[in-house]
């Protein structure tokens, strides 16, 4: 199957593939779509319209309006008077009174809100909150911290307890998370190993799409421009659909290499520094199971896009007939994206070993959870024995498929290929 | 000696006999026209012959032994419907090929410019394909067919869609490379490009051989009894005539045979006795299209018969 004229044909798709337009635009700009998705995230998750804001805190009781006057006053955005606040003290029945004519301020953002802090707050914590815009918790969060310590300090200061105390009750719960693995140090864990698997998913999910549809149009270019009858005076059709394989896979490895580039250079050198909450926990033989998994994956799917590329002879026909093949790629995609909830989830376990699936779901499992080597191997020994059971298939219905012209086959038809001789 | 031989070839598309136990021989240094109408079964026969498709039964023999790889290296091919990489340029793409067969190097790429320049396309290698004309193209893919140096040659309908110009060019370099040795197949439903340029044919019809052999003897065999007349008049009165035992009428030519050989003499009396203005009179002689019409039975030739999807 692997001779000259093979390399020949391998040689000529890489020439097409490698130094054609759309490749060396997807390779640069899917990690610039990726970052700039992730970016526009992070922008708009902390984009805060809330630079000033004027409001007004009413308390029912004077020491309840000291005490939360001192740790607003710590606020740094008090401080610098880009928020602006107005205290006051009045019992619930003024407060009444008074809401109705803030009214007309609260609905023109003279006044963006007003607090209400009830004496009984010091036994329930509960307070109220007036705004044309109550759920609006970039806002709220910025003081919810600062009264809830004005509430506790007044609390704890009638009961004789020492700062450091009063300073325990508080606090919130921070939780650290460690990674116990087979290593002999217990690590912290960051958000990196997170981002590694979000990256990889995607990565995966893109590189197998675009050489995939890469793949398909190609035969169909090769079917319709009545190519392939000349190729097979030539090579055979196993030859011709190794050729084509082989030389888009290596186009789709050296595209996802290129795009791990800062992943293992981060991994192998000591040059680039992760912040401490960013560290990754993969290295570089992971990196490397990572892509030959991909690979063994990557030959497998280019086999059945290059199939469903030979049945039809028009991209919109061939559109209508990839979806069983999508469906192979988008359900292991979605099942890699829970795993960043819960790495440890059954399914995605099982997925991680399934046939197809295991592409796209045991690099997400590797960058999350320590994996034991029988299910890395047993993953490895699915792909490849899904390899072999796929490829005779596709290589019958490709070599009935890509000498078929005329009217849209049903796939009832495409399953009778597979009884034809040729 | 013949270096070709295809023996008992039978296929079957979804029941359907496009190809219904062919046999035949080609001899060596000789131009072979694989001919029949559309639908006859040449190209699935041409294909076979490629090793594109097997067959359900039968075997192409080359010089007594199976034809395989070996021979799809010595053959250049070239199908019925054409078509290249649009996106690759010429020189590229036929040196591309030329690979395929296992042809690389300088010598090739110097072959491919002088090709060029006689196809008047030295010009044009680096052009894509997609930006040269129709018939410029074909005469690229032609290129590609001979560049390797192919012992054989096979052409399925080589004439359809040429101009009349690259028409004579084909013909010119087709005969030139018989000059040099090579087999020269093709197919065609032309059957007087094919009585000109064959030296041996294989006629089918829906898929069985009819006729089979040297031109020059078929038509010995063919033309006795057979007189070939151009003519101005009405020859109706013929078709009752006791010597006349067959009529076909071309309209300004006829082919008309006789009961007896001694009785063309007779025709020819026959017909200036009835006022019939003969312009060429010639005894013995038959076309092609003559003989397959009396062997295919059917006067319309330029019928497209029942078409299998394949073909």
């Amino acid at each position: 199957m692997f001779n000259r004229r093979t390399l020949s044909v391998i040689k000529r798709e890489l020439r097409e593939k490698v130094l054609s337009r759309s490749f060396i635009f997807m390779t640069l700009l899917i990690p610039v779509f990726i970052f700039g998705i992730l970016g526009l995230q992070m922008v708009l998750y902390n984009y805060d319209s809330n630079k000033t804001a004027t409001i007004e805190v009413s308390c029912e009781t004077s020491q309840l309006a000291a005490a939360i006057g001192t740790e607003f006053g710590k606020l740094p955005f008090v401080k610098d008077g880009s928020f602006k606040l107005k205290y006051n003290f009045m019992s619930k029945d003024d407060f009444d009174k008074m809401l109705p004519l803030l009214k007309k301020d609260l609905l023109e953002e003279k006044l963006n809100g007003v607090l209400f802090i009830p004496g009984s707050a010091l036994s329930d914590k509960k307070i109220n909150y007036y705004s044309k815009n109550p759920n609006n918790y970039s806002l709220l969060n910025k003081f919810r911290s600062s009264i809830n310590a004005a509430l506790i300090n007044l609390y704890f200061s009638k009961k004789q307890l020492s700062a450091n105390e009063i300073s325990y009750a508080g606090e919130g719960v921070d939780i650290d998370g460690f990674r116990i693995s087979n290593d002999k140090n217990i690590k912290a864990e960051g958000e990196g190993n997170q981002v590694v698997s979000y990256l990889l998913t995607f990565l995966l999910y893109m590189s197998l799409i675009f050489s995939g549809t890469m793949m398909m149009r190609s035969v169909i270019q090769e079917k319709s421009n009545r190519i392939v009858e000349i190729l097979l005076s030539s090579v055979n059709s196993k030859e011709l659909m190794a050729g084509k394989i082989i030389g888009t896979s290596i186009t789709g490895i050296a595209q996802m290499t290129i795009w791990l580039l800062p992943l293992i250079m981060v991994i192998s050198s000591s040059v680039f520094v992760l912040p401490k909450e960013f560290t990754i926990d993969i290295n570089l033989s992971q990196v490397a199971f990572v892509l030959f998994n991909f690979l063994i994956g990557l030959v497998t799917f280019l086999g059945l896009f290059a199939t469903v590329g030979a049945i039809f002879d028009n991209d919109q026909d061939a559109q209508s007939g990839i979806w069983p093949i999508m469906i192979l790629i988008m359900i292991p995609f979605f099942i890699a994206f829970s795993l960043i909830n819960n790495p440890e989830n059954t399914i995605g376990m099982v997925a991680s070993m399934l046939p197809f699936a295991s592409i796209i779901v045991m690099p997400a499992r590797i960058s999350l959870v320590d994996i034991p080597a029988w299910q890395l191997v047993l993953a490895i020994v699915v792909n490849l024995a899904t390899l072999g059971v796929i490829f005779p298939l596709a290589g019958k219905i490709y070599r009935v498929g890509i000498l078929m012209t005329g009217k849209k086959p049903k796939w009832g038809e495409v399953i009778k290929w597979l009884k034809y001789k040729y | 000696m013949h270096v070709l031989e295809v023996k008992n070839l039978v296929k079957t598309f979804d029941g359907i006999r496009a190809v219904d136990d062919v046999s035949f021989t080609i001899p060596e240094g000789c131009v072979f026209g694989l001919i029949g109408r559309n639908g006859a079964g040449k190209t699935t026969t041409l294909r076979i012959m490629m090793n594109i498709y097997l067959p359900d039964s039968g075997e192409v023999l080359l010089q007594g032994a199976k034809a395989g790889q070996d021979f799809k290296d010595k053959v250049g091919y070239l199908p019925e419907e054409r078509g290249l990489y649009k996106k690759m340029k010429v020189l590229e793409t036929l040196l591309f090929f030329a690979e395929l067969k296992g042809k690389t190097g300088k010598a090739v790429e110097k072959q491919a410019i002088k090709y060029l320049e006689r196809f008047q396309l030295a010009d044009r290698k680096n052009s894509k394909l997609e930006d040269l004309s129709k018939g410029n193209q074909q005469k690229v893919q032609f290129i590609t067919t001979i560049l390797h140096d192919p012992e054989f040659i096979i052409l399925d309908e080589p004439f359809t869609g040429l101009d009349p110009i690259n028409t004579n060019l084909l013909k010119e370099i087709i005969l030139e490379l018989r000059d040099q040795g090579k087999v020269i197949i093709f197919s065609t439903h032309l059957m007087d490009f094919a009585e000109r340029m064959c030296d041996h044919i294989t006629m089918l019809d829906k898929g069985r051989v009819i006729l089979n052999g040297a031109l020059s003897d078929i038509k010995a065999k063919y033309s006795q009894r057979n007189v070939s007349i151009n003519y101005r008049g009405d020859l109706s009165f013929l078709k009752s005539n006791p010597v006349v035992e067959k009529i076909v009428n071309y309209g300004n030519s006829s082919s008309i045979k006789v009961k007896e050989p001694q009785q063309v003499q007779q025709l020819l009396r026959t017909l200036v006795e009835n006022n019939i203005n003969v312009t060429k009179f010639a005894a013995d002689e038959i076309s092609l299209q003559e003989i397959f019409v009396d062997l295919a039975g059917d006067d319309n030739t330029n019928s497209i018969a029942a078409e299998v999807k394949y073909v």
